[in-house]
């Protein structure tokens, strides 16, 4: 994608500007898609996207520039125009490139550059939609999405690396709407991995499309949310959407750095629950969020954030690490070339407990189960994180009673992770994409089910 | 090699392959500028480039879409857009609009000259940050930066049709983290324009330390039905979350609550949408959609009856009704419908007249994405803002949300302003509304 030659050439001009590090992340990305909407194939896209990102690091600060050119000179001149407030006596002389071989620890069995396999991705799609009509005369749409990538990168940087990695991702989503002719609802249900479309002989298409059918029945039959504090047991799965927005974004140190986060001096203090013990482990074979190295190069590694309630490690990339003294975690991680990378989570999960689910819905008077949770966002400066109930039902004296909808949850970082009194044993993870200051990148959410004692539930009834 | 030049080239080879396209190319250059403790933290400086091709073969669509613009690549993406048209359903209506004539947006004001050096705007960026950071009870200002990005938007077909489009925007924002006896708050400011001197840095300083610090005392109200009103920002982006309900595209997919209610009353009659591609005074201004076709004001909704759809040509075709000139296609995705620059016209309410008695002002609302469900119309969203009793500011408001059903909402309308109001962003411009009892949690 870019030789060796013209990326030592463009990092020996970076250093001669004075620079204290630079780097150069080559990208070249296939990309296929295709959309269906309940029997008929709606679109099918394909696309090639290439470019070089370069970063130059001058005291700290972050220089950034990215280009479809893969020339010398052109590479050249964004780093002349990008260093021309700081132009120096150079202080570094670059290391000569030690050619690295990436331990691929995740299958790649089918990949897209050997054969998009579009008739089969329809099949499946198809198959999805059977399903999720047959969940109930109500269901009057479904629309499905698959969507395979291929992205190669090569990394250069002015400490001798030379790495290169492939990465295969394959996703799938259904989304099934109900109608009873006033009101519409929908339910959803997505898979995803860091692998090749083999991925699919390992799911069952109807499944998909029988569980997004079900979801948007039940949604159509709730009733509005009773709102104010109450206890709320988060489902497994995409529950861990909490963590995620609760304290996942607490703890990168993109934020961390700047004291951004309202745990950026919390390292070693009991910010949550003795209950709670929480991992990013980006190792984990073919998950949607695993990686072989980050973005800067480096191999990943299972980072051990939260044990026993104690915060133990942030999410540290090379910068991060420069500015906070925390050693890195191959965290950092970016959505293309057009993207700086910054410490981002990977697969990230609250691990599990030895609560049982039933004593969970048990011990609650007042409040709401929520099977299944939407996206969130977070302040990592404040720590105020929302999300949606995608699929909630209103616990009363210990029962499950009713489906409810438009429910959200709000609370903070801080006092959320102290309020999760109960941890179950049915771990379960769940893919989504995650957007942040380096772009949207693939994440995988997970936890147990889990009791949170007290949250405010916003609802409408 | 100039884009009509690819043009050219991928056009020909997509003729002799017996099939009709077109094209879309985005170019950009941008430099974005970062602050962080009285110095610049971060400098970028990009330059990005993209063909999206979309062909009709045999009443099959596909589509394909390249970064590189060597022969291989764009023969490569060519091929691939072929490929994929033999697996779409046939299409009966989306076509390659057979319109020629080559056409550019010639407004002066989309592209200012503008000799502002990078000193000036590094000095404005750092400045913004020094500033807040020597105001009382501000610990840092972790998220600020100056954006400034010319870009253009070209299209070619297979029948010589050829528009282009190019502009500027600046942009910059600041968010204060402000500090008090362990307790923190957060909130914006922000400014856009197509010229730097548009940019006020004073604006900027004092609307996020005003609103950051006020928030900084605040807390949530009792749990109740309120009156509210959304600041413009905030109503922009609420209606921008349910885009699809004047969505064509959403109407022929079916998933579309609006899909069968042309020519009824859907909203209170105080209340008048439309769609003003060519205000200049936006930062949204479209002079071409997607297609290639010439945009124009669509009046959407005329006191309270919906008057149309958005619509490309397929959807228009589809429902056999005027198309509106609302194809929307970015060089990665499919053709689909939206809106330019939004405009909800002004009523007859005053300032005081929206504030009398008691309301609840929304400056902010969180979880957009995830809290609205734009076929079923229910939202539900943190928010911060302001409590407003008899026309005075009485409380600062946090750690609430806000729920209600916006196609309802539409019809418990109180009063509506008499005056239009830009968003932050300028992307639309509409009249606040006061709302009568939706929901809010909180203590």
């Amino acid at each position: 994608m870019l030789s060796p030659e013209v990326a030592r050439s463009v990092i020996d001009y970076a250093l001669s500007l004075g620079a204290d590090f630079a780097e150069l992340f080559v990208e070249r990305q296939l990309r296929s898609t295709l959309t269906t909407l309940s029997e008929k194939v709606d679109s099918v896209q394909s696309g090639v996207e290439f470019g070089i990102g370069l970063r130059m690091v001058f005291a700290g600060k972050v220089l950034y520039g990215y280009t479809n050119k893969p020339h010398a000179d052109e590479l050249k001149r964004i780093a002349n125009e990008l260093a021309v407030k700081d132009r120096r006596d150079p202080k570094v002389v670059a290391t000569a490139f030690d050619f690295r071989q990436v331990e691929a620890l995740h299958s790649g069995l089918k990949p897209l550059s050997a054969d998009a396999m579009i008739d089969a991705k329809i099949e499946f799609l198809l198959a999805a939609s059977r399903a999720a009509q047959r969940a109930g005369a109500q269901i009057t749409q479904t629309k499905g999405t698959q969507l395979q990538r291929e992205q190669h990168i090569a990394l250069f940087n002015s400490e001798g690396l030379h790495v290169e990695d492939t990465r295969h991702y394959v996703r799938a989503v259904m989304v099934a709407i109900a109608s009873d002719g006033s009101a519409q609802a929908h339910g959803q249900k997505d898979m995803g991995g860091l692998q090749g479309w083999e991925l699919a002989d390992a799911v069952d298409a109807a499944a998909l499309g029988a569980e997004a059918g079900r979801q948007a029945l039940v949604n159509l039959s709730a009733r509005p949310c009773p709102g104010g504090e109450m206890p709320v047991v988060m489902g497994n799965g995409f529950g861990g959407v909490i963590f995620h927005e609760a304290c996942g974004h607490l703890l990168e140190t993109t934020s961390v750095a700047k004291k951004a986060s309202v745990f950026h001096d919390q390292m070693g203090a009991q910010i949550a629950h003795t209950k709670v013990s929480a991992v990013d482990d980006g190792t984990l074979k073919n998950a949607w969020g695993s990686i072989n190295i980050d973005d800067e190069g480096m191999a990943t590694q299972r980072t051990q954030l939260i044990k026993n309630g104690q915060l133990t490690s942030f999410l540290v990339d090379r910068l991060g690490s420069e500015k906070t003294g925390y050693a890195r975690t191959g965290s950092g991680r970016r959505e293309s070339y057009k993207y700086a990378p910054a410490s981002r989570m990977r697969n990230t999960f609250i691990e599990a407990g030895d609560d049982r689910f039933e004593d969970m819905i048990a011990s609650i008077d007042r409040g709401i189960y929520a099977s299944h949770l939407g996206g969130g966002s977070v302040k990592p400066g404040t720590g105020e994180f929302n999300f949606a109930v995608q699929e909630g039902y209103y616990v009363e004296n210990g029962k499950i009673l009713y489906p409810v909808k438009g429910a959200t949850l709000i609370s903070t970082g801080p006092k959320v992770l102290k309020e999760i009194s109960m941890v179950s044993d049915n771990l379960e993870l769940a893919c989504g994409m995650c957007g942040s200051v380096s772009g949207a990148i693939p994440t995988t959410v997970g936890q147990p089910a889990i009791k949170v004692d007290r949250i405010l539930v916003g609802g409408n009834a | 090699m100039s884009t009509q030049q690819i043009a050219e080239k991928v056009l020909h080879w997509v003729t002799q392959q017996n099939a009709e396209a077109d094209l879309v190319m985005q170019t950009s250059q941008s430099l974005t500028l970062k602050a962080l403790d009285g110095r610049l933290d971060e400098h970028s400086v990009n330059s990005s480039f993209i063909v999206g091709l979309r062909v009709v073969s045999d009443g099959q669509v596909g589509m394909a879409s390249s970064e590189a613009v060597d022969d291989e690549s764009l023969k490569f993406m060519v091929g691939q857009a072929l490929i994929n048209a033999r697996f779409q359903a046939p299409q009966q209506h989306e076509r390659i609009p057979q319109i020629s004539g080559q056409e550019r947006a010639e407004e002066p004001s989309l592209l200012p000259e503008d000799d502002t050096d990078i000193d000036a705007k590094i000095n404005f960026i750092v400045g913004i940050e020094q500033e807040l950071l020597a105001r009382e009870g501000i610990r840092n200002v972790p998220y600020n930066a100056l954006s400034d990005v010319t870009y253009t938007q070209a299209l070619f077909n297979s029948y010589g049709r050829h528009t282009e489009q190019q502009a500027r925007r600046i942009m910059a924002y600041a968010y204060p983290l402000a500090e008090n006896n362990g307790q923190t708050a957060m909130a914006p400011g922000v400014m856009a324009g197509r010229h730097f001197l548009e940019l006020n840095a004073e604006q900027i300083v004092t609307t996020a330390y005003d609103d950051s610090r006020a928030l900084l005392a605040g807390g949530p109200i009792q749990s109740g039905q309120y009156d509210v009103i959304f600041a413009p920002n905030t109503q922009a982006e609420l209606l921008g979350a349910f885009s699809l309900m004047w969505s064509g595209k959403a109407a022929m997919d079916q998933v579309n609550p609006m899909r069968d209610k042309l020519g009824q009353a859907v909203f209170d009659r105080r209340l008048n949408f439309v769609d003003q591609p060519r205000n200049i005074s936006g930062l949204g201004y479209e002079a071409f959609d997607a297609e290639g076709f010439c945009t124009a004001p669509v009046t959407l909704v005329e006191h309270g009856v919906l008057k149309t759809l958005a619509h490309n040509s397929a959807t228009a075709a589809y429902f056999d009704v005027a198309n509106t000139a609302h194809a929307q296609r970015s060089a990665k995705a499919a053709l689909s419908v939206g809106l330019h620059q939004l405009h909800l016209l002004a009523g007859d309410a005053s300032p005081d007249q929206l504030h009398e008695g008691c309301v609840f002002e929304v400056t902010q609302l969180d979880g957009l994405h995830s809290g609205t469900k734009p076929i079923s119309g229910d939202f539900s969203c943190g928010a911060s803002g302001y409590l407003w009793r008899n026309g005075e500011r009485v409380q600062s408001v946090r750690g609430v949300t806000v729920a209600g059903n916006l196609y309802q909402m539409f019809n418990q309308v109180v009063t509506v302003g008499n005056q239009m109001l830009w968003n932050d962003s300028r992307s639309s411009c509409m009249a606040p509304i006061r709302f009568a009892d939706l929901s809010v949690t909180g203590q």
